[in-house]
């Protein structure tokens, strides 16, 4: 019997719908396990002045404070394998970018205690002017937050700015019958999963450290705390496989790294489990992404061409910005083939909670922006919404933004599946339209120089 | 108080496996003596059912029963590189991945076999947990057999490693262009949204979602269809309910609970129908293509679209709130919300463009000229 | 203090006012309820109170003394599920597993009050259950493949 195409039951189905599913926080705390609560920023932009961690460390119970000192790589980039250089420590040193930045953790024998001595922490700030307005990065006079200035300079080429540049965009431009332009601005959102962030080191007296983890990605966040701790790989071990949703969220590795440091400090076990306020307060989000598009196109509904400008709001530090950024580059037309293209994106710093991976990453907001302003291209051409997209879509053979051949596309196939289901007949060719390579009547001349060979990729 | 109705559409796109490549999959495969299988896999199941698809993989692959694979993802000591549950890279890459380390079992399995048999190797194929000769199948041996006669008599023990890595795809920095496709396929879908506009809360609520998705081939088309429901209310909750900063981009009263971060709830849930076409693609396990991470990208603009069909504003900040609802409608009543028109431009949201908002003299203006 | 779990009955050693979530969690080691809030709003620490469901993070213990409780691993076993965790698990209704079981205990206590529930019922019943993954088609349609069976 083949499996491959039945809809069998879920593997680990069994124990969900029992309750017998070992999740993080179910895994037995071994004796003597420590809990850990962490002293964040209370301000959104600030210098440390002083911190006192004298009454804090003498709490019957507390048995580490970590802080920045005590991490041999205190920043380190989740991206350096793809040229993304370090910028965001750990645990702060002398400056706070963020509400609920991590400053310190404390273990102690219950969280109780924890949360004790987390409040007996003196902190002394000199608070300083946020920037909270992407679109303000670049005013004369606005707040300088990041090493780098207020955006990331650090593309390949020296470059500053991420870039897409296709075909003749000013001449699709002074050719086109009209012009449209927008701006969108999909919201920062939270991944909500059921299961908070939550992590338990424990030593092995081999020095090795057992790592039980809700990561989406054991061997990534295994190279992460690796390479904090100056560690070779044998001497850990991610322990894992089960997490109670993710989205995008649980690739931050937001726990594990610190849990291990003060593991190592103590001596003990330790466990860290993020309250729900946390997750909704400080765990990273999804970035607001700031989209102004202006397509030229012709009466009869072809896009000639686009200039579009991104600004994505990486809160505090880079983190995984510079990759969405890119991939959002990528996919700017949508699932449509435009010739003529100027993108330029900006990863931009703001004093907010880092941003990050979610589902969909960078590309979530080009289809929301993209697709509002193709409807509203439509409605001013007077177009059907799905003639305009069938007349554009992405067909064999045509090239994407960047020169790739696109070899098996369903843009066509999925929106006559749509319409008949909504009960919405397509007109005429619009219904037996295929995805077949433009020839003849169905390659306009703007698109000429678009076709590439399906057979040589 | 009216209640308008309306409908929207759209169309989206999205890869397979990180951008630009680069992030490899790794899986090892062994058959115990009663040839039970053991796959080593460091792919993280999410809740999206990973293991599942894996261990279906693997089962057609090898030519076993289902219930004969065990999957195992539970730590880094004995399973191998994955670089994560993320990109919409599980299904494809860590796929491919189980699939060429049981391809790899499978060649010992029937060499020995065929040695057993005196077949050539070449001439044999498994199925339902059976070596049998092609057009002769009463010749054939039990892959339990197999396994058995590898560990007591041939001193072998049947195994097989696998890897999925596709090159990375260098760019250009100053064109974008890539030299090697950055993805490993693309999958398309198609959504039509159905809206109800109270004109006088501003309330929004979505009635209806007709989405299609090609997944290339749904190996498991229950978990597909999980994809695509979960997706499509995390696409109305990015569309119509939640948002971290409701005054973005100030920070101000930002939600630390589920009363004032609004997460969808079944009392949100529309009427929802899931298409699935397979369209495969060249080279993904039995053709899959990925869905999870695009399955929340369609709904958002379909439901800004169809507000706009239902009373006649544009509202492009997400979430459509009922507070930008009220705001929009308040533009429209006062004549400020239609575009600016200038010889052949028309000019959307002037308001919110960084020509508005950045100070004069910021090297910061829409578009952008090289 | 002293409830019964499951059909066991055990003498508490915990606070009065400790929750009841942390009581099974922690003094009895049953892990089926979730700490997914801890605010009383998610769903995922729901336990069945004397035939009701309740969530337990905001329980006190001492609001439950002598009362006879009932969590998802005593609604069904591997062996032996219960027709509604069949259909949980036919149906796809569980991803990451993580609000099943407040989602199973809340249907399970409804069912046992109304066997025959209308689609609006259930939804009004569940409505306070978050799931992020599943998007509630499958949760739904599990719950009207049990109702009107015997449970």
């Amino acid at each position: 019997m083949k499996s491959v195409g039945a809809s069998l039951p879920k593997y680990d189905g069994i124990g969900h719908v029992t309750g017998t599913t070992v999740y993080v926080d179910d895994v037995p705390t071994p004796n003597g396990t420590l809990w850990a609560k962490a002293l964040r920023s209370p301000a959104h932009r600030a210098n440390i002045k002083r911190i006192d961690y004298t009454k804090a460390a003498a709490l019957p119970g507390v048995h580490a404070i970590v802080t920045h000192e005590d991490i041999p790589v205190n920043t380190y980039g989740h991206l350096s394998g793809l040229g993304v250089p370090a910028d965001e420590p750990l645990l702060a040193e002398s400056e706070l970018r963020y509400l609920g930045q991590p400053i310190a953790l404390v273990v102690a024998e219950s969280e109780a205690i924890a949360a004790e001595a987390v409040a007996a922490i003196t902190l002394e700030l000199e608070e300083l002017e946020p920037l909270f307005d992407i679109r303000k990065a670049w005013d004369p006079g606005a707040p300088q937050i990041h090493q780098w200035g207020n955006w990331y300079t650090q593309f390949e080429g020296g470059l500053d700015r991420r870039q897409i540049r296709k075909g003749d965009v000013d001449a699709a431009f002074d050719r086109a019958d009209l012009i449209v332009e927008g701006v969108y601005r999909p919201q920062a959102i939270e991944h909500v999963p059921m299961e908070t962030q939550v992590c338990l080191v424990v030593p092995e007296p081999s020095g090795k450290l057992v790592i039980h983890s809700c990561t989406q990605a054991m061997y990534f966040s295994m190279g992460v705390v690796a390479a904090h701790l100056q560690l070779p790989l044998n001497k850990l071990k991610f322990v894992g496989g089960t997490v109670g949703g993710g989205f995008g969220g649980k690739v931050d590795t937001a726990t594990e790294t610190l849990c291990a440091v003060a593991a190592r400090k103590a001596r003990r076990p330790v466990k860290w489990r993020w309250t729900r306020e946390e997750e909704f307060l400080v765990s990273s989000t999804r970035a607001p992404w700031h989209v102004e598009i202006a397509d030229a196109v012709s009466k009869d509904g072809w896009i000639l061409g686009r200039k579009m400008l991104t600004l994505h709001d990486s809160g505090a530090y880079a983190r995984f910005s510079p990759y969405g950024l890119t991939k959002h580059s990528f996919h700017h037309t949508g699932a449509y083939t435009i010739p003529n293209l100027r993108f330029d994106g900006y990863v931009v710093f703001s004093n907010r909670v880092p941003t990050t991976a979610m589902r969909g990453f960078g590309v979530t907001s080009v289809s929301y922006s993209t697709e509002i302003h193709l409807q509203r291209i439509a409605h001013e051409l007077k177009i059907d919404p799905y003639e305009i997209r069938l007349k554009n879509a992405n067909r064999i053979g045509d090239t994407t933004g960047n020169g790739v051949v696109i070899t098996d596309p369903s843009t066509v196939s999925t929106i006559q599946m749509v319409a008949e289901a909504a009960g919405d007949e397509l007109k005429g060719d619009y219904r037996t339209m295929t995805s077949a390579m433009r020839t003849g009547d169905l390659l306009p001349e703007h698109l000429v120089g678009q076709l590439g060979n399906p057979e040589d990729h | 108080m009216t209640r308008h109705t309306g409908r929207g559409l759209s169309a989206i796109e999205y890869p397979t496996g990180m951008n630009q490549n680069g992030d490899p999959s790794q899986a090892w495969v062994k058959l115990k003596p009663d040839g039970r299988v053991d796959v080593f896999a460091g792919t993280v199941d999410i809740g999206q059912g990973s293991k599942t698809v894996h261990t279906q993989i693997v089962a057609d692959t090898l030519g076993v029963p289902f219930d004969w694979v065990t999957m195992d993802v539970s730590n880094t000591d004995s399973s191998a590189v994955c670089t994560g549950t993320f990109a919409s890279r599980g299904t494809f890459i860590g796929g491919n991945a189980v699939r060429f380390a049981a391809a790899r079992a499978k060649e010992r399995i029937l060499a020995i076999a065929g040695d057993m048999l005196e077949i050539d190797p070449a001439d044999l194929e498994i199925e339902d947990g059976e070596v049998r000769a092609i057009g002769a199948p009463q010749k054939k041996l039990s892959v339990s057999d197999v396994a058995g006669a590898a560990t007591w008599q041939y001193g072998e023990l049947i195994t097989g490693t696998g890897a999925a890595l596709k090159p990375f795809a260098t760019l250009d920095p100053q064109t974008g262009r890539v030299e090697l496709p950055p993805h490993s396929a693309i999958s398309y879908a198609a959504c039509v949204a159905e809206v109800e506009v109270d004109d006088q809360t501003g309330n929004v609520r979505c009635t209806k979602l007709i989405q299609c998705y090609d997944v290339g081939r749904a190996i498991n088309p229950a978990l597909v269809e999980g994809q695509i429901e979960g997706g499509a209310m995390q696409g109305l909750g990015l569309g119509l309910l939640e948002e971290c900063y409701p005054y973005y981009p100030s920070t101000e009263h930002r939600g630390s609970d589920f009363n004032s971060y609004h997460v969808p709830s079944l009392v949100d849930l529309p009427e929802v129908t899931s298409l699935i076409i397979e369209n495969p693609s060249a080279d993904g396990p039995f053709g899959a293509k990925a869905i999870g991470e695009m399955a929340n990208n369609a709904q958002p603009c379909a439901i800004a679209n169809a507000i706009y069909d239902a009373i006649g504003v544009w509202v492009t900040e997400a979430p459509a709130t009922p507070e930008r609802v009220l705001r929009a409608l308040e533009r429209k009543a006062a004549g400020e919300d239609g575009p600016r028109r200038d010889g052949k431009r028309v000019v959307f949201d002037g308001h919110l463009s960084v020509n508005a908002v950045a100070a004069p003299g910021a090297a910061i203006r829409f578009p952008l000229e090289d | 203090m002293r409830i019964t779990v499951n059909g066991t009955a055990h003498e508490l050693a915990s606070a009065p006012l400790t929750p009841l979530l942390h009581v099974l969690r922690e003094e009895l080691h049953i892990t089926s309820p979730k700490a997914g809030c801890q605010q009383g709003s998610c769903g995922t620490c729901t336990v069945i109170v004397d035939g009701e469901a309740r969530r337990s993070c905001l329980l006190p213990v001492a609001a439950v003394d002598g009362a006879h409780i009932t969590t998802l691993e005593g609604i069904g076993t591997p062996d032996a599920l219960s027709p509604l965790q069949a259909a949980f698990l036919e149906k796809a209704a569980a991803q990451c597993g993580f609000c099943t079981p407040g989602f199973v205990t809340a249907a399970t206590a409804l069912l046992a009050e109304n066997a025959t529930p209308s689609r609006g019922e259930i939804r009004e019943a569940l409505s306070g259950h978050y799931c992020r993954c599943t998007g509630y088609v499958k949760i739904l349609e599990a719950v009207e493949a049990v109702a009107g069976r015997a449970l």
